[in-house]
């Protein structure tokens, strides 16, 4: 069953992803990616965190010849609309269907400050265009020969403030077309109950994100990116255990445990940890 | 009006290094209430440059030097002006090319443009607008997202604000919490949901 006949199944949906080599060795790439045969899809991101890497496309292209099946990362900050409608062709005849749309981390928040961003579309506009190219014409209203065929997700951050506004843009997000969310990092399942209770009646099939905390160290950086919220509980838990990361992958199954009770599914960000995915995810049955 | 900002004295004597005579051409309107072309500014030009071997020929200040009409009634009958190797204009990008256009001479801008800049005070300048030719303000509480939005989203915010502020900046507000407090304090926000504004 494809991701996308997977979304209306009711199934609890489980999704991965994995970053780009930096450079052209793709074997660590290949041997994380083992790790996430069995799970629904893995999206593959697109130069996340406005650093430079392998592009997203190529490397969903391995994923699928190796029968895993991938979501292809989107973003608007280093395309333009002709750039991107070209991209989603691109994905379509290699046989991509998922995509994820983002509007991307801004560069000054990456290591390539000062370079020239585009957002010549934003996320919205992006829905709508890869559902526009699947009637067969594109944005400059030129008939395409052979129409493509999406299944087309979104992002939203139920941790930032005020969360009404990101509520909000889910639904406009639907309304443009986005088939399933997948959102930044949840760690307070039940803080993402509060926002999931203002966006339930859109019938949205939302995957929270969870990250696999693997250290101190790593939990500090994590607390410097955009919107991402770790209670005190967690930063005391990871602080004071005797091995981090093994703690790390029981607070990830805790959360995910909470969150198969109202969720869709969850979305595991290891962040170069995916061999631990299984783990996690068992751990999270019988917790 | 346009903010302009003084370029290093350096990048000035570079660009007039081919000229011994110079006409320094002030402008009356954005770039002086920028205090980047008041008669202080203007003086202490033409001051630096003679003290850098070059014959200030005249310091004059026109009236609006992105006007093509007051640049010809000003200069193009001043004998000094013909004179001189080169121009040097205290104004914007828009006032330099308004007396290239109309004299054909060297003219070396002495300032850079900055944005479209809303005044708080003398110094203090807020960058709203960005000129883009399709204004959205009637749909935006009157706060323009392609101007102050770090990624110029016009259908609403990314998910990087962080209690209000910018994912790049936490001392700048995002735009879209902006638009949003607005909208909700107007009872607009359904209409937000249901806008969707196509791509320029």
């Amino acid at each position: 069953m494809k991701f996308k006949e997977k979304l209306e199944s009711g199934k609890f949906l489980i999704t991965a992803e994995l970053f780009p080599p930096k450079g052209v060795d793709v074997s660590a790439f290949l041997r994380r990616a083992q790790s996430l045969k069995d799970l629904d899809a893995v999206n593959v991101t697109d130069n996340q965190r406005a650093s430079m890497r392998a592009g997203s496309l190529a490397m969903c292209k391995l994923l699928l010849e190796r029968g895993i099946e991938p979501v292809l990362q989107l973003t608007c900050r280093d395309k333009n609309r002709i750039a991107l409608q070209s991209e989603l062709l691109s994905a379509n005849i290699l046989g991509i269907e998922n995509v994820l749309i983002l509007s991307g981390d801004h560069t000054d928040a990456g290591e390539y400050k000062g370079t020239k961003t585009v957002y010549d579309l934003d996320t919205v506009q992006l829905i709508k265009t890869a559902r526009l190219l699947e009637t067969g014409f594109d944005l400059a209203g030129k008939k395409l020969s052979g129409a493509p065929k999406f299944c087309v997700g979104a992002v939203v951050n139920p941790s930032a403030t005020p969360d009404e506004l990101q509520a909000l843009m889910l639904e406009k997000k639907v309304k443009a077309g986005a088939e399933f969310f997948q959102t930044q990092t949840v760690f307070d399942a039940a803080r993402y109950k509060n926002f999931y209770d203002k966006v339930k009646h859109t019938n949205a099939v939302i995957l929270p994100g969870v990250t696999l905390i693997k250290s101190p160290k790593f939990m500090s950086f994590l607390q410097s990116l955009p919107g991402v919220y770790i209670p005190q509980e967690v930063q005391d838990r990871i602080n004071g255990a005797a091995d981090p990361l093994a703690e790390g992958i029981k607070i990830c199954a805790q959360t995910i445990k909470e969150l198969r009770s109202f969720a869709r599914g969850v979305h595991i960000m290891a962040i170069g940890m995916e061999e631990f995915i299984p783990e996690i995810i068992r751990a999270s049955c019988v917790l | 009006m346009i903010i302009t900002k003084k370029k290093p004295n350096e990048e000035i004597l570079e660009s007039l290094s081919g000229a011994h005579t110079v006409f320094v051409a002030g402008c009356g309107s954005c770039a002086l209430k920028c205090a980047n072309s008041d008669e202080k500014s203007v003086a202490l030009m033409k001051e630096f440059l003679e003290q850098n071997g070059k014959k200030v020929l005249q310091a004059f200040t026109v009236e609006s030097a992105c006007d093509m009409r007051l640049v010809k009634r000003d200069l193009l009958k001043n004998e000094n002006f013909k004179n001189a190797d080169a121009v040097l204009a205290l104004s914007c990008g828009a006032g330099v090319q308004a007396i290239e256009t109309v004299c054909a001479k060297e003219v070396i801008p002495a300032l850079n443009s900055s944005y479209v800049g809303t005044t708080e005070r003398i110094g203090v300048y807020k960058k709203f607008c960005s000129v883009c030719g399709s204004c959205v303000l009637a749909l935006t509480g009157g706060i323009c997202p392609k101007t102050r939005c770090a990624k110029g989203l016009v259908n609403g915010p990314c998910g990087g604000f962080v209690n209000g502020k910018c994912e790049i900046d936490a001392d700048k507000d995002c735009a879209w919490v902006l638009i949003y407090e607005k909208l909700k304090k107007n009872g607009a926000l359904d209409k937000f949901v249901n806008q969707y504004l196509k791509p320029a």
